[in-house]
């Protein structure tokens, strides 16, 4: 009961954060940030005896002692995550915006990227459509609290048919201990654009912090987006993350979430699809170990029809872990033609594994093909057979398995240099289990 | 064909509408202790089970009526029922020419010729009326092995021991809402206990029946199978057609010991409501088998057709090592029927097994789920689970979800589930129109290929009044 109440107690300094934050210029702006503001006022922390938080037991916060960042100027060393293939690329230290990590790149006709807080100065028109408008924090604590908050963030708009082939880079990086930081990405794809962007979370360090982050995705018509998202949080940290994608006639949205880091992560993405013939394409995948849970829920809402939805959740559970998953596809009336399916694969690596899945569909149109399945359980003793009579050891033939398990997802991430560093964080966890 | 057609199709009056005029000795409406110290006395109980009620009453006192299920009903006015009702027939019966002639016919509407069927057929019915078990068939033969089958009163009466054992076992009274108000207030239901060793020799029938309007019917059904024994129970349900909701919060227990094997099928008819949902039952029931002993092996099969509401999940608890429980369901709602069904599965014991197939038919206005769990604790080394679930869709008013909850706790366990979600296709249809069968027989083709490996797990003649129950529910609606 103690850790509950001061949970709040961290939960109302970030709500009397919020409200002390000077007025932005844009009316605007500071509306939406009173409204979310009285919401979060009026919301209540989420326990397990909310269904939604059933398995995701959050009372950590209460026991860290989260606080506000301190304004600093150490530098971090971000080195080992700078991807080679993006030239753009925006680093926030500890939330706030840092010029001096971040590459700009040379300027391209139809592409803006910048921080949220000077694209809300300088181009409003690119901004007011979108900013808190897809993300909904009605029934969301986290997501009205970061809302509250809104200063600044990552930006990325490209004019139609704009077609950047390289990717671009939204570094969000921890660096001060129980530190509670609230992130913000705005990506607005205008008709036929095209672009790939990368999302990565990294905390320095072993110390607990907190991350609150919340994601919008505009595609308009005939637009695509790759999206890769890796949270590769410190060991102790909470990462807390919603992410709401709208996508309209004809667009494309294709992702890949990685979860390696953090104590306790959750993710919430909830993709719209606002007219017909969309696709889609969600893939995620949970690398746990020790005392770790990483919770993915999902929302796939046709609510137009001739929409296809292709979503593969992976999860490999080590140790005391603890993956939780909640698909979701949601077919509205009239949707039809809708193509969605849906797979939950879960691999157990020890006895003290737990992996709860619920893979859910609702439809409400007749002339639709959905389906989805969901395994859960340890190596095909058959497949561990094969490969030892083929002369290899029994632990080089379970890491063998294991890296091919996670590895069908990373191989996606069109990003090559991210894509090595994180079939080899598969490769490792594969070898730590022996 | 047109939507029209299939739309014809399903939409026919319930053929079991009708109201037997029998004297009935009721309850004034009303739930107080008063009620049920007057039910308990009505039937010279003991009185541990009159503390067994109260103890359910006061528990149900401190809950508030669940509201998670996908399903949507005015509030219940728990004081507006009438808890007992029994039809007035107080000397006992020793052959079926005492059984009231007005009852017969009933039975005859219905197309259960009681002594025909348990001449013919073998199958030995004990019929529920309204809450009291007037006739009871082949007792005697049963007895001769040792089985006893007979009404949960006559049970408490002659086997106390085995009642006070056995009852609230697999559900406690404090389980929930409804096997809360049921252990509270339950007037009857059938008892069934199959000693060590025996092989029942003929398959147990109940045909539940609710009459009398505005009396919800509260049954308790409790089956044990000592070490060995096997035992195969049916249930059956018409009702008379009611503007008036009724309630029915029935408890089903299952017990089953080493070895033993119990198979559980239900067909369910019960008065659905009109096309703008105006009446039907209200079907909140508790169904629980106990695989309590090592081989065990309980099996639910259920074809859900009527009621307003359905909102059920037999479940099996595999205790026993190398347990097996079984879920095979076929669900189907139309015009403004509600569908919450499922199972769960709770593996406990080392090496059980479980299988779900559920095949959910929704049309009209309907809404059908599934929702279903599937539990591993860490104990259920190499615990197996299969589940299947299917929908189909016909019409555009309607919707099919599906809920499963799967919770893994341990690492040799294999668990695997599957869904889809179908139609009937323009181009099926024209397949068999173009082969000289007509939309209407193509659709119930269609419907009982996709409800197959249900209806195979049923018993022979209740798989033909399966089969036929679907083409009926189902006539005028396909297109």
């Amino acid at each position: 009961m103690q850790s509950q109440l001061e949970a709040v107690s961290i939960i109302q300094a970030l709500v009397a954060g919020g409200k002390g934050l000077a007025p932005s210029a844009a009316p605007w702006l500071n509306e939406r940030r009173a409204l979310a503001l009285e919401r979060a006022n009026a919301l209540r922390l989420p326990s397990i005896r909310d269904e939604e938080w059933r398995f995701t037991d959050i009372s950590m916060m209460g026991r860290v002692p989260f606080q506000l960042p301190v304004p600093h100027s150490v530098i971090p060393d971000i080195s080992a995550y700078v991807l080679p293939e993006a030239q753009w690329r925006l680093v926030f230290v500890d939330g706030i915006f840092n010029v001096g990590l971040s590459s700009l790149g040379a300027p391209v006709k139809g592409l803006s990227i910048s921080n949220l807080g000077d694209a809300i100065q300088n181009t409003p028109q690119l901004v007011v459509g979108h900013l808190a408008q897809h993300a909904h924090y009605e029934n969301r604590l986290f997501c009205a609290i970061n809302t509250a908050w809104l200063r600044q963030g990552a930006f990325i708009h490209l004019a139609k048919e704009v077609i950047i082939k390289d990717p671009i880079h939204i570094l969000y990086i921890n660096t001060q201990a129980h530190a509670t930081v609230n992130v913000r990405s705005l990506v607005v794809l205008e008709r036929a654009a095209q672009c790939t962007v990368v999302e990565d979370f990294v905390g320095l360090g072993e110390e607990a912090t907190f991350t609150n982050a919340v994601s919008e995705f505009a595609v308009a018509s005939s637009a695509r987006l790759h999206h890769v998202r890796v949270q590769r949080e410190t060991p102790a940290a909470l990462h807390i993350a919603a992410c709401a994608v709208s996508i309209e006639q004809d667009g494309v949205y294709q992702s890949q979430s990685i979860a390696l880091g953090a104590s306790v992560s959750r993710y919430e993405l909830e993709v719209l699809q606002k007219g017909p013939g969309v696709e889609v394409v969600i893939d995620g995948l949970a690398l746990i170990k020790e005392r770790q849970l990483a919770d993915t829920h999902t929302l796939m809402d046709h609510a137009y029809g001739s929409g296809q939805c292709r979503q593969l959740h992976k999860t490999i559970v080590d140790g005391r872990a603890h993956a939780v998953f909640n698909g979701k596809v949601l077919v509205r009336e009239g949707a039809q033609l809708t193509q969605s399916a849906q797979q939950s694969r879960n691999l157990l690596l020890s006895s003290d594994a737990r992996v709860d899945t619920k893979p859910q569909l609702e439809i409400f149109a007749d002339d639709v093909k959905c389906a989805h399945g969901a395994t859960v359980g340890q190596l095909d003793q058959d497949h561990l057979f094969y490969l030892k009579s083929r002369g290899l050891s029994e632990a080089r033939a379970r890491n063998l398995l294991t890296y091919a398990f996670g590895a069908e997802i990373v191989a996606r991430i069109p990003v090559r240099s991210l894509a090595a560093q994180l079939e080899r964080a598969v490769m490792t966890q594969a070898q730590t289990t022996l | 064909m047109s939507t029209s057609t299939i739309e014809q199709l399903v939409n026919q009056p319930y053929k079991h509408g009708f109201v037997t005029d029998i004297e009935s000795d009721t309850a004034a409406k009303g739930l107080s202790e008063q009620t049920i110290r007057f039910i308990s006395a009505k039937k010279a109980e003991p009185d541990w089970l009159l503390q067994f009620r109260l103890k359910a009453y006061q528990h149900w006192l401190t809950l508030t009526a669940p509201e998670w299920p996908n399903v949507n009903y005015p509030a219940i006015d728990f004081q507006n029922i009438s808890y007992y009702s029994a039809p007035k027939q107080k000397k006992t019966l020793k052959s079926m020419d005492e059984v009231d002639p007005e009852l017969l016919k009933t039975f005859e509407k219905l197309g259960v010729p009681m002594n025909e069927r348990a001449a013919l057929a073998g199958v030995a019915v004990d019929v529920i009326f309204d809450s009291v078990s007037v006739a009871t068939t082949y007792k005697q033969k049963l007895a001769d092995v040792g089985i006893i089958f007979c009404s949960i009163s006559e049970a408490v009466r002659e086997h106390p021991e085995l009642v006070k054992k056995y009852m609230g076992s697999v559900v406690p009274v404090k389980d929930n809402f409804y096997a809360a108000l049921n252990s509270a207030v339950f007037t009857d239901g059938s008892f069934c206990f199959i000693p060590k060793g025996v092989k029942c020799p003929m398959e147990l029938s109940t045909y539940f029946r609710i009459n009398t309007q505005d009396s919800g019917q509260f049954e308790r059904t409790l089956i044990i199978a000592e070490e060995r024994a096997s035992v195969s129970y049916l249930e059956g349900c018409t009702a008379p057609k009611f503007d008036t909701n009724q309630l029915h919060a029935a408890v089903v227990e299952l017990v089953a010991l080493d070895y033993a094997d119990i198979k559980y099928s239900t067909v369910q008819n019960w008065y659905a409501g009109d096309e703008k949902g105006v009446g039907g039952i209200y079907n909140f029931v508790t169904k629980r088998g106990l695989c309590k002993g090592v081989h065990s092996r309980i099996s639910w099969t259920q074809v859900e057709t009527g009621s307003a509401i359905t909102w059920k999940y037999p479940s099996c608890v595999l205790r026993g090592d190398h347990s097996v429980g079984e879920f095979y369901s076929v669900a189907l709602t139309n015009h403004k029927q509600q569908a919450d069904t499922g199972t769960k599965m709770i593996h406990i014991g080392k090496n059980t097994r479980s299988t779900i197939v559920s095949k959910g038919i929704s049309a009209g206005g309907s809404n059908n789920s599934y929702r279903g769990l599937v539990r591993i604790a860490p104990t259920a080394s190499g615990a197996r689970n299969y589940s299947q679930c299917d929908s189909m869709l016909i019409g555009q008013q309607c919707s099919a979800n599906t809920f499963p909850y799967i919770e893994v706790r341990n690492p040799t366990s294999q668990v695997e589930h599957e869904a889809t979600t179908s139609k009937i296709g323009e181009d099926q249809l024209f397949y068999f129109q173009q082969r000289g069968i007509g939309a209407e027989e193509a659709v119930s083709m269609i419907i009982n290929g996709f409800c197959k490996d249900v209806f195979q797990q049923l018993p022979m003649e209740f798989a033909v009044e399966a089969t036929k129950l679907l083409g009926l529910k189902l006539e005028g609606s396909v297109g």
